[in-house]
């Protein structure tokens, strides 16, 4: 996964404040830490960030203020607007092995007749911080109902380990439900209908 | 419908309806969403009702999620009472929902056909809502 240069600056001023005041920039806080050393508060280009956050574990080059690697940690967005209210960046170095959830991507169309439930949509992986798979593709071509994929049985990159139990279920396809049945619905409607009508008529 | 088997009071002041969702404003459990954009306090039969559009809409395919529970009653005054005389009688069950909370989730379906599910459901509920998608590519 290529890396992504970003420009930052120290951030002197804390509090919600000095935070609502770097936004409003069009700026994002951050803060940046790992391998034991101080926690150290920056302010990143708010647009930049946001589109190097698009992609999974992207790798942040750190420019400027602090010449580091790192790995976007946890990201604080409005749940509304979607912007990003703050980052947390963990401190990677070339060659350092990292864990990180790496998404899975059904391939393929199941065998007709039945329902993809995917119960795992992130496998946690042990990687080399440079070389984070974007994705673990795994192949459904003509899955038939019962049929289970584990963690243990994705096929992953070369220099990827699997840290997720090997025995956890991925996804597997079960049968469809039965029609929902509406006379069911009806006939419980009717019945809390005399019951109320039973309730009124009693209170009367 | 969603009603609390056992409540510890049966007549509880209303919610408060300022603020936005504090969690559960993302897609977790399936693919497609809705989130709410407003304020609003759902009721069981607004939650049964928009359950029910979206199932028929995408007929024995996939599956849904209702992330929100009516557990607050809300009282009412029978009409043309005098003022006093105590608290109202529980009228409807209520989830208070806060803008930003996802409401309910799908799975299993086309998006197309997801967006149609959604779009019946939304029509059910007293607040303005969108479709969301589940996000990846981030912590």
């Amino acid at each position: 996964m290529s890396e992504v240069k970003i420009a930052a600056e120290q951030r002197t001023k804390f509090g919600k404040g000095a935070a609502r005041a770097i936004r409003r920039e069009d700026k994002v806080p951050a803060v940046l830490y790992g391998h034991g050393t101080e926690p150290r508060h920056l302010t990143l280009p708010g647009h930049e960030v946001l589109l190097a956050l698009r992609t999974a574990n992207v790798l942040i080059r750190l420019e400027g203020a602090v010449d580091e690697l790192a790995l976007p940690k946890g990201v604080q967005r409005d749940p509304i607007r979607g912007f990003i209210e703050h980052v947390d960046l963990l401190l990677v170095r070339r060659g350092e092995k990292v864990t990180v959830e790496v998404q899975v991507t059904p391939v393929g169309d199941i065998a007709p007749g039945g329902i993809l439930d995917q119960q795992l949509i992130t496998v946690s992986v042990e990687t080399e911080a440079t070389h984070i798979p974007t994705g673990i593709e795994v192949d459904i071509a003509g899955l038939e109902v019962g049929k289970q994929i584990a963690a243990g049985d994705l096929k992953l990159p070369s220099g990827t380990t699997l840290v997720t139990d090997p025995e956890a279920l991925v996804l597997h396809v079960t049968a469809p439900a039965a029609e929902p049945v509406d006379e069911e619905a009806a006939e419980s409607a009717a019945a809390e209908a005399e019951a109320a009508e039973a309730a009124e008529a009693e209170s009367e | 419908m969603l009603i609390p088997r056992r409540v510890k009071h049966r007549k509880q002041h209303r919610p408060d309806r300022s603020g936005a969702a504090k969690g559960g404003t993302r897609v977790t459990f399936g693919e497609f969403g809705i989130q709410a954009l407003e304020h609003a306090y759902v009721t069981n039969r607004q939650i049964e009702s928009a359950r029910i559009a979206m199932t028929r809409h995408i007929r024995r395919g996939g599956k849904v999620w209702i992330n929100i529970y009516p557990d607050r009653p809300l009282t009412k005054k029978p009409a043309e009472t005098r003022m006093g005389s105590g608290k109202g009688s529980p009228e409807w069950w209520i989830a208070n929902v806060k803008p930003g909370r996802v409401m309910f989730e799908l799975s299993g379906v086309a998006e197309p056909v997801a967006r149609e599910a959604l779009r019946r459901a939304m029509h059910k509920l007293p607040m303005k809502c969108r479709f969301v998608k589940r996000e990846v590519g981030e912590a």
